[in-house]
Order: structure tokens, then sequence, then C-alpha cells
């Protein structure tokens, strides 16, 4: 998927203070030729920051940007062949769809006519229709906006394309839509994508790749496959959705132990070394248990509730102080009652051993 | 009551609204009846006044044009052009000079802003011909500026003092504020993150400025320069104290008109014109913008 | 932050220094006559030969100019208190709720604001002399508030704009009557607001003049003082009392905007 396999951009050591604070805190990262690159994390965590900074909007306080192995630190963003897409969107409200789309073009001095003939090209790249050419931007729909937006970006022919979560305001059915029609259009178009988003679940769908970043620091880089299975620390863990963590710490036998419940635990392959951590389970790796046998870990608790998550049902089980979920596809619903003594448990396999 | 209460603060199910009942109409009614009195009537007033015989005082006597006719055949329209001409070059001037104010409150200035604003609050709150005073003493032969010159320097300068340009410096120093703060406002209501966009897309901070700060700014911009010019047509003392009689403006020849001359008719009727130049002005432009909009921006 | 990277490094600095300087153009006057209040001599005259506060004195021992100061300050008062309550209806009606003639009426407040003050004064002149009442600080008073009213009206609206309806509904639901939502929701919210119009209300009307000149009749405000001794023979008196309603105004915005601050932070807002 992955077009060119040299860096477009680098980050070397960038960091950004707003006085005593480190928004972006020494961040190395390549983003790779023609790549999605997605930068994860909850707000405050600096991704919006680090992407100001590469757009230039906002000048580092200290380490290096580099295109294609130039440094442009100290070039405006008027002058950098890179475009964002805002969160807000940022259209020009007292301007037509099709003098937004062109607003680039009219800058840089092209004729009329050739404007007008780009901006119906990417209309149609973007299945706008024709006739939304002389609209205001006011008097369309949400989506519309979004795609005249992306237009916008694409009439300017930048190199990278940045976007500062422009679908988290739009609602989950629409955003769904155009994640995929995101994704699409970067295929189509070969150009280098850098995303951001607080959500994962966006970043998983459409990256090539994530960067999971947490209080100004990037915490782990890799494909979206690599993230969900192999979470380099509880933080990036928990980011990926509802999990069930277990404090541990390792015995001599090279098991686990759990304080908090007393026992020992099988555990998945761990790193040597292993002193003291976390073992995740995800809700859909706990099974219920008809006998112990079935599966290496259990617990026995109580089944307190249960939630209907659309294809799923989420299962509720409080073992000692302890609550645990346990999830299930729609059609192999649990059969037990609320209240009910239930056995729960997993394969070591199907756990993640993240160190402290 | 709290039920209709209720029901008209929703936007949309209030529309048709049953207006004798409204808690808004009937808030509003303290605020209507005193415009009614204070305002609509003296107005009334002032153009009934216009149609009585010259130099009377009597309210109840058959209409005449021989006011009109007056101010018509005399060179009114002189006192005219001149205010108009100064009121006019005052928003020019005071756009040119605000407008980097403005930029700095709505967007430099950060934390700092509040106390910036106060700053240009207060002279509001200074009686104008008490600041206008203050100039006189600064430019006046002997004064602040022209002592201190000779003081140093030895040098005797001429004072600008009392001269028609003075008018004009007297009217952008004393409706400064008035310019400032809608521009701002305005000024605030432009994005940050559009101006961003198109400095994205490549343009120069000239081509932001005319292209997306200006326009978008524009709502702002324009009241404060018809709140000026407004004002400024209705100056009376920046050019006795600053202008030293060197030009009369119309409101001088209206004031000449009620108290020596005691010919209110003519006062009246010299009034009728000016509201009339100014009142078209402000409907025009007030019918255009959402006010809203513009003062629910926060 | 954000416009840093947009900016020249230069702009900031120049924007920094056009409002510094358009401040110092703003007080320059008020320096000059308070400089002027403290020469000794009868005529003033730059640089100060001898310094002195014998015109304060002078001044504040006048019983005339007591006089002035206590009608200045009479119609001031007056006219805060009734604007407060007047405009303090008038802006929600202005901006909180939506009814059939909003519009209009809107525009109608806007409109003494947008009118030269001076044809305001001699149009109310008029028309006192027709209704046959007597000129005093009385109609003074009523003259102010056409044209302060407004103003008041659209400094509370700003805060009410920003006032989100669903208190005083979450209120009514749990149980409050509409005088109970007004005194336990709508003022205390609104407050800073209602404060901010009688702080407007009283200063423009202590400053105004305008206004005054066509309609106080026998009685003088400080202003029309100022006004008549500028055109017609100087005293140093005229740059003390200047000072002194200057100094007065600004005692009393910097005193109140810095009690919202501190109540603001005690309520921890």
């Amino acid at each position: 998927m992955v077009s060119g396999r040299f860096p477009i951009l680098e980050l070397r050591g960038l960091t950004k203070r707003f006085g005593e604070l480190a928004a972006v805190d020494a961040v190395d990262l390549d983003i790779l030729e023609g790549e999605f690159f997605t930068i994860v994390g909850p707000s405050g965590s600096g991704k919006t920051t680090v992407l100001r900074m590469l757009a230039g909007m906002e000048s580092p306080s200290s380490g290096d940007i580099l295109l294609k192995g130039e440094r442009i630190n100290d070039v405006p963003a008027n002058r950098r062949p890179t475009c964002m897409v805002f969160q807000s969107l940022a259209l020009f409200p007292h301007r037509t769809v099709g003098q937004n789309i062109e607003f680039a073009l009219k800058i840089r001095g092209d004729a009329a006519a050739s404007r007008r003939a780009r901006a119906f090209e990417l209309m149609d790249l973007l299945r706008l229709p024709r006739s939304y050419y002389k609209r205001g931007v006011t008097q369309i729909s949400g989506g519309e906006r979004q795609r005249v937006a992306l237009a916008r970006a694409f009439a300017y022919d930048p190199q990278i394309l940045f976007f500062d979560e422009p679908l988290s305001a739009i609602d989950y059915k629409l955003r769904k839509t155009l994640e995929k029609e995101l994704k699409d259009i970067h295929r189509e178009t070969g150009k280098t994508f850098v995303y951001i988003t607080h959500s994962l679940e966006e970043a998983m769908v459409m990256s090539d790749r994530i960067g999971v970043m947490r209080a100004g620091r990037l915490v782990q880089v890799g494909t979206p496959h690599e993230i969900y299975t192999e979470p380099r620390d509880k933080f990036v863990s928990e980011f990926m959705g509802e999990v069930n963590v277990i404090d541990v710490v390792a015995d001599a036998d090279g098991l686990l132990f759990a304080e908090a419940f007393g026992t020992r635990l099988t555990a998945p392959a761990h790193r040597r070394g292993f002193q003291k951590g976390h073992l995740v389970i995800r809700p859909e790796s706990l099974r219920f248990l008809e006998r112990p046998e079935q599966a290496e870990n259990r617990f026995e608790g109580t089944l307190y509730n249960e939630y209907v998550l659309g294809s799923r049902i989420q299962y509720q089980v409080r073992v000692g102080e302890h609550v645990f979920a346990v999830e299930r596809l729609r059609q192999h619903a649990f059969g037990g009652r609320l209240d009910d003594r239930v056995l729960i448990g997993w394969n070591a396999v199907d756990s993640i051993l993240v160190e402290e | 009551m709290v039920a209709a209460a209720e029901r008209s603060a929703q936007p949309a199910a209030a529309t048709p609204a049953r207006p004798r009942s409204s808690l808004g109409f009937r808030y509003s009614l303290p605020v209507l009846l005193l415009l009614a009195v204070g305002f609509i009537a003296p107005l009334v007033a002032v153009i009934a006044f216009s149609f009585v015989e010259p130099r009377s005082f009597d309210l109840w006597s058959e209409p005449t044009l021989a006011n009109y006719r007056t101010i018509f055949e005399q060179t009114y329209y002189r006192s005219f052009l001149w205010s108009l001409a100064f009121a006019a070059l005052t928003v020019v001037v005071l756009a040119v000079i605000c407008y980097p104010v403005a930029y700095g409150l709505a967007r430099v200035f950060g934390r700092w802003s509040n106390l910036v604003t106060l700053l240009f609050v207060l002279p509001l709150f200074i009686s104008e011909n008490v600041r206008l005073y203050g100039w006189v003493l600064f430019l006046i032969k002997g004064g602040v500026l022209l002592g201190g010159v000779k003081a140093l320097t030895g040098i005797e300068l001429t004072s600008i003092l009392f001269t028609p340009p003075m008018i004009v410096f007297g009217m952008v120093y004393v409706y400064l504020p008035f310019m400032l703060f809608p521009m701002t406002l305005g000024l605030s209501m432009v994005p940050r993150e559009v101006t961003e966009a198109a400095f994205d897309l490549g343009a120069s901070r000239a081509q932001v400025f005319r292209e997306v700060e200006l326009p978008l700014a524009m709502p702002g911009i324009i009241i404060g320069a018809l709140l000026t010019f407004v004002l400024g047509v209705g100056a009376i003392v920046e050019a006795k104290v600053l202008g030293g009689q060197s030009v009369i403006p119309i409101t001088h020849d209206i004031e000449i008109a009620f108290t020596y001359a005691q010919n209110w008719p003519l006062g009246a009727a010299l009034s009728v014109l000016l509201m009339l130049v100014v009142g078209v002005l402000v409907l025009i432009v007030l019918k255009r913008f959402d006010l809203d909009r513009i003062l629910g921006r926060r | 932050m954000g416009m840093d990277a947009q900016q020249r490094r230069w702009v900031k600095p120049l924007i920094v220094a056009w409002t510094a300087a358009i401040c110092l153009f703003l007080y320059m006057p008020v320096a000059a006559a308070a400089l002027a209040s403290l020469s000794q001599s009868r005529y003033f005259t730059f640089p100060v030969a001898k310094w002195s506060t014998v015109w304060w004195g002078k001044t504040f021992d006048s019983i005339q100019i007591r006089e002035l100061i206590e009608t200045s300050i009479t119609i001031a008062m007056l006219v805060t208190a009734i604007s407060v309550v007047l405009a303090f209806f008038g802006a929600l009606a202005f901006a909180r709720y939506r009814w059939r003639g909003r519009s209009l009426y809107q525009r109608l407040v806007l409109l003494p604001i947008f009118f030269p003050q001076s044809v305001l004064g001699l149009a109310l002149l008029l028309w006192f002399s027709a209704l046959g009442l007597t000129l005093s600080w009385q109609t003074a008073v009523f003259a102010h508030l056409v044209w302060i009213v407004p103003v008041a009206t659209l400094v509370i609206a700003i805060q009410v704009y920003s006032f989100d309806p669903a208190l005083e509904e979450a209120a009514a639901d749990l149980g409050a009557s509409r005088w109970q939502v007004l005194k336990e929701v709508t003022l205390p919210v609104l407050w800073p607001g209602i404060f901010s119009g009688a702080l407007f209300s009283f200063l423009l009307s202590w400053g105004n003049f305008p206004l005054s000149l066509f309609t106080t009749g026998a009685d003088s405000t400080v202003p029309e003082y100022l006004y008549a001794k500028m055109i017609a023979g100087y005293t140093p008196g005229v740059p003390v009392l200047g000072t002194v309603s200057t100094l007065g105004a600004a005692v009393l915005l910097l005193g109140g905007y810095g009690l919202i601050t501190v109540i603001r932070r005690a309520r921890g807002t």
C-alpha cells in the first residue's frame, strides 16, 4: 500500500514549549512518501501542536522539520508545499463553493477559465455536483462542506495533506462513510496524508501507520495491526478501547502473581527481566466457562449487568471488588441470569503483558 | 407564565408568537415608551416646527415652506458640505489608525486585551470638551508643545490651533473609541482558522487581508464607520474649541438659529434636513445586518 | 500563540508600539490639563514657572462649583437608577426572547445611539417647550435617559446573549416561581452585565455635554460650566475641574472593574 519507502517528512527532536509546559517533547518520526499516517492521542497530548508545526502555523521551540531532506523550520505556511484540512474546515463563509475551491489558484494568479476547469475536475473527483459551483458554502450539508474543504486543499496541489480531526464534529453514520471515502481518495491521488484524531477506531480504518501520542511524547509507532496486538504499555492498550487490566508481578517460577486476587496466572511469552506490570485482556478474549479446565486462567464471579452494543453484547462480571467486561457476538448471547455465579477465563496467548 | 417564557425561549417553537402575551414584548414596553415619548415625539415636533412661520414659537399655525425656502436660497449648503466632508474625512482617518489597534485587541494582546480595552474606554467618560480643551493647552502658543520646543531649542513655532484641519483632528480624537470597538468586534468575528487556511493555501499577508480578513470584518467596520460618521456630522464642540470658528459646521448653524437668532422654525428645518441625511444612511446600513450575529458573538 | 509563525517577527512589536502611541495620543490632553491645573499663574504658560495647588484650593472652596458637582452627580445617579431598570428588561426583550416585532424593536433601540446628540438635544428642547415644561436638571435627566437607556440596553444585551435560557427553565422545573427564577437565577447570572450597564450609565451621564447644553435650563452641569469658561474667559479652575472629573471617572471605572474581578475570583467563576 505504501508506494514509496523514503521519508518525505522527518521530525528530529521536535519540541514546542508554551512557557514552562512542553506541549510537544522531543518527537522523532519519519513519515514516508505516499503513506496515510495518523497521529492518535487524547486531547492535550500535543498532536494538534505537532500538526500545526508541520503545516507552518506554529514554530518549533527546538528540533527540526525536514521536508525531502531540507530543513523547513523557518519556511512560513504559505511557502510550504503542504496543506491543511481544519477541524472547523475553515471554509471562507463569504465565498461560493467554486471560489473556495479556486482560492489557491486565484492566489497563484491562474486565469479564470483554467481555475474553473480545475475546480470542476476536483468536484468530479470528490463527487460534488457541478451545479454546486455557485452555491454559498453555508447552503450545503456537512458532508458536502467536508468535500469542498478537501477539494480546496487539493487545488493547492500539495505534496502532503494534513488533517486536523476534520470528521470529529460529524455524526456517526456519515463519519463512517467519509472515513472510507478519504481512504479511497488517498489511494486515487497517491499523496501523503498526515491525519490526527483522538479516535483510535478512526485511525485503524484509514491508516497505513499510526503514531500514538501522550503528554507531548510519541509513545508507539506501528501499523494498525502492531498497535492492536502489541501495545507497548498500559496507556496504549487502554486507548485501544475498553480492556480488562490486572496488575501483576513476576514470581520466581516465571509465572505471574496477581496480588489483588491472590492468585497466580499463566503468562504469555514475555520479555526477559520482566518485573512488574499489567496483564491486558480484551473483552472479546474473555469467555464464560462451563468447566474450569476450559481455560488456562480463570476467575469466579457474579453476573452483574449486561449491555447490548449493536452486534455485540457486553457482560459485566464482578469478582470481589473488580469488574470484568466480557463480550460476545449477539448470536452467541450468554444464557445466564443477573446475579448468577459464573466462571470466566482466558488462555495465556489471548492476553498481552505490558511493563509498567 | 413560566410556560410562556419557556415557549418563547425556543427560537423554532416561537415563530408564530402571540405578541400580546409574549414576555419579550412586555419587557420591551418601558423602553418603547421612553423612546416614543423621548425620541419619536421630539422628532415629530421638530418636523412640525420646521413648517411653522419663521421666528414663530407657536406650533399651531398655518404650515409653510418658508424655512426650507430660506435654507435653499442662502448659503447653508456650505455648512452642510463642510459637516459631511469633515465627518467623512474623520471616518477615513479613523479607519486607518484604528485598524492596527483593533487587530491587536482581537488577535495579539491576549490576556492584556481587557486592560488595553479599559484604557481606551476611559476617555469616553471624560467630557469631550475637557479633553479638547486639553489639546488647546497642549498646542496653544506658549502651551506644552510650543513652550516646550521654545525652552529646549529656542525656536518659536506658530500654533496650528484654530485652523480647519484641527477640527478633523479633534473629531478623530474624540470619536476614536467609537470606531475602535465595533472594528474590534468585527475583527474578532473572523475565525482564526479561516485566516490560517488562506495563509496555508499560499496567500501572502496582504492577500489574506484583502481576500479574507477585510470582507469578514466588514460588518464591524461599517458599523464603526456609520457611528463615527453620524457623531461627526453632529459634532459641535470641536469646531468651536479647536477650530476657533474658522469653519461653521451645520450643527453650529442650527444652534445659532435656536439660540442667538431665536428662529426655531429655521433651526428645526435645518435639523430635519440633517436628520434625513443621517436617518437614511443609518436605516440603509442597519437593515443589512443581522444584529444577533454581531452582538451575540462571544 | 497561533499566528506567531504567520506574522513576520516585526509585526507584533509594531502593533504594540502603534497601540501605545494611540494611547499616548488619547491621554496627552488629559495630562496637559493636569499640568495646567498645577500652575500658579493666572494664565498657563509652559514650561511651568511655579507649581502650586492654589487653584485646586480655590476651586473646591467655590460654592458655585460645589453646586455644579452636586447637580452633575444627582443627574448621573438618577439616570443610572432608572436606566438600569429599564435597560435590564429592555435587554431581555432585545436578546433573550424571540417575539414578533423584535427585529424592529432592536433597530429602534439603536437609532438614538446612531443619532447626532446635539440635534437630539435641540429636538428635546423643542419638545419640552411645546409641552410647556420648564427646563431644569429634571428635564436633563429625561434627555440623558433617551440616549443612555439604549446604550445600557446594548451593554446588558451582550451579556444576555451568552445567557443559557435552559438555566431559567431548569429553575422553573425545580419549582421556582416566575419571581424566584428572576431573583435566584436570571439576576445573579446577568449581574456583571448589569453592573457594566450601571457604570456606563453613570459615567456617560457625568460626562455628557450636548444633551445637557440644551436641556438643563437655568441649572448647569460640570461639562456645561467648563464649556462656558472655555469660550469666554480662561481660569485655571477649568483644568482643575477637568482633571477632577477625569480622576473621578478613572477611579469609578477602574474601581468598578477591579470590584468585578475580585468578586468573580471569590465566586470562583
